[in-house]
């Protein structure tokens, strides 16, 4: 239990810290405490976001790396799911796939990056692939734990009302293993936006990730925060989205 | 005519260190559309003995028919009611219900018996509600009217109300009573209660503990509405309460 700060409050008291951390920053790269060379000032920033904006390049390098993550997302979401509920419901399955789930779990997204490329070329599919690992696990973790989770007493309700597995499952399995579903799906939306900067850091012709690595080799530091600050936001609005979609589907929940 | 019964029925668990005996020779007749209430201590095998009758486990030996088909698995024509609501907390009230009909029930007659046992219940106005928005009297109104909404012969209670409070388990006591009347239904209900299980049985059967089996059978000759507060009801009360407490050994 935390205290809630009075609504005016609240709404200001995100702003807070950022704002005078920008004002000691500005002040900073203004006495010359600061290179622009180094760190272009925030102003500087502010004006370089404004003209990125304008000229379309910042829009059309999110653009390249959204649809790449949307790609790859759905594919490793889709495919956790999948194998998830498969073995959430089979334990002779979960069995089958402990060895290599666990053999392969802990190895890094980025670690696939340069087999990847070998193997797929530096086009879109290596990349696609790269945020499919990283969105699989939390996805494939999350599915299994909620599947495992559902309460047995619910299921003795379906077997007492006579209800055949497809409708259990549909009904309750499902059901009770989506809170946990979504948390999986946050968290892999969060690592597939990391990978796909990640994937366009080493190879790429095109993308945030690309913009950023270009504006280091041709010594623009402005551009390049630019580039790193927007991969901030739309992680933010990314997360808000969710979040707001899960308030909307688990409406029943009493803590979504 | 007789509805359920059960012969010579013995259930144990295997345990690590032996078997543990719950059930000996429990023996039932239960007519068509009898209230029998079901009176003992905590783990004395009733709540055992109603799973068995639902058919969520398998006797050890013994066996338990329904119009003389042996019981084996659960089935629809037993709505079974368990101490806690078990709601399905993503679905709303008519939902919740709606899940306890018959597969091949049409929309349209769906929507009919969802309707009438939510006014059965008392529950109207309150169809799109989630279960974290009601009480806990008004969920177990919820989970009655899902196990009645495909219509069962048998209706086993598990204490029901165990979990309400003094007030609301009495208004549910009273509700319980109107709805066997409305359905004329066989009800099977167990309970720790005895002003419960006097209030509502056409009989009550005293469990004694370890193993579980009946060892005193309580006629209740009381017209319905019966008075809690009235000489002979306290009587039968203290028959049953003297099988518990005042035994001589």
């Amino acid at each position: 239990m935390t205290l809630k700060p009075s609504s005016k409050l609240s709404w200001f008291l995100p702003l807070l810290i950022p704002a005078i951390l920008l004002i000691l920053w500005q002040i900073a790269s203004d006495i010359g405490f600061l290179k622009p060379s180094i760190l272009p000032s925030p102003l500087v920033i502010a004006a370089t976001l404004l003209e990125l904006f304008k000229s379309g390049e910042l829009l059309k390098n999110l653009e390249v790396s959204l649809v790449r993550v949307m790609e790859g997302f759905a594919i490793g979401a889709g495919l956790g799911l999948l194998v998830g509920f498969t073995m959430g419901l089979s334990s002779r399955m979960e069995r089958a796939l402990s060895l290599i789930t666990g053999l392969l779990r802990p190895i890094p997204t980025i670690a696939w990056i340069p087999a990847l490329i070998l193997w797929l070329g530096i086009g879109e599919s290596s990349k696609v692939v790269v945020i499919a690992v990283g969105s699989f696990w939390p996805v494939l973790l999350s599915a299994i734990q909620g599947v495992r989770g559902t309460d047995p007493k619910y299921l003795e309700v379906a077997r007492v009302l006579e209800k055949d597995s497809y409708t259990t499952i549909l009904k309750v399995v499902i059901p009770s293993a989506l809170p946990s579903i979504f948390t999986g799906l946050r968290i892999a939306m969060g690592i597939a936006w990391a990978s796909v900067v990640g994937a366009e850091l080493i190879a790429a012709s095109s993308g945030i990730g690309f913009m950023i690595m270009y504006a280091r080799e041709v010594s623009q530091p402005d551009v390049m925060l630019v580039g790193v600050l927007a991969i901030g936001l739309t992680g933010l609005l990314i997360d808000f989205l969710l979040l707001q979609l899960q308030k909307r589907l688990l409406k029943w929940s009493v803590n979504p | 005519m007789t509805a359920l019964q059960i012969k010579n029925l013995n259930h144990h668990y295997a345990l690590s260190q032996g078997e543990l005996e719950v059930l000996r020779q429990v023996e039932l007749q239960v007519q068509s559309g009898e209230f029998i209430s079901i009176v003992g201590a905590s783990g004395c095998g009733k709540s055992t003995l109603l799973r068995l009758i639902d058919g969520l486990e398998t006797a050890s030996g013994g066996e338990i028919l329904l119009d003389d088909k042996i019981i084996q698995t659960p089935g629809l024509e037993r709505g079974m009611v368990f101490q806690e609501p078990r709601l399905f907390p993503w679905l709303t009230v008519e939902e919740n219900i709606a899940f306890g009909c018959r597969a091949n029930t049409h929309e349209s007659e769906k929507q009919k018996l969802v309707h009438s046992h939510i006014q059965l219940v008392g529950l109207l106005g309150f169809e799109k509600a989630y279960p974290h928005q009601l009480s806990g009297g008004m969920q177990q109104r919820t989970a009655i009217a899902r196990a009645l909404v495909s219509q069962p012969q048998v209706l086993l209670l598990d204490e029901p109300f165990g979990a309400l409070d003094a007030l609301t388990r009495i208004q549910m006591q009273q509700e319980i009573l109107k709805i066997w009347q409305a359905e004329k239904i066989t009800v099977i209900l167990v309970t720790h209660d005895i002003d419960e299980a006097v209030y509502l049985g056409d009989r009550v059967l005293v469990m004694s503990n370890r193993p579980g089996t009946f060892q005193k059978t309580v006629p209740v000759a009381l017209t319905r509405p019966r008075d809690r507060n009235s000489p002979e009801f306290s009587k039968i009360k203290k028959e049953i309460y003297d099988e518990f407490f005042n035994k001589t050994v």
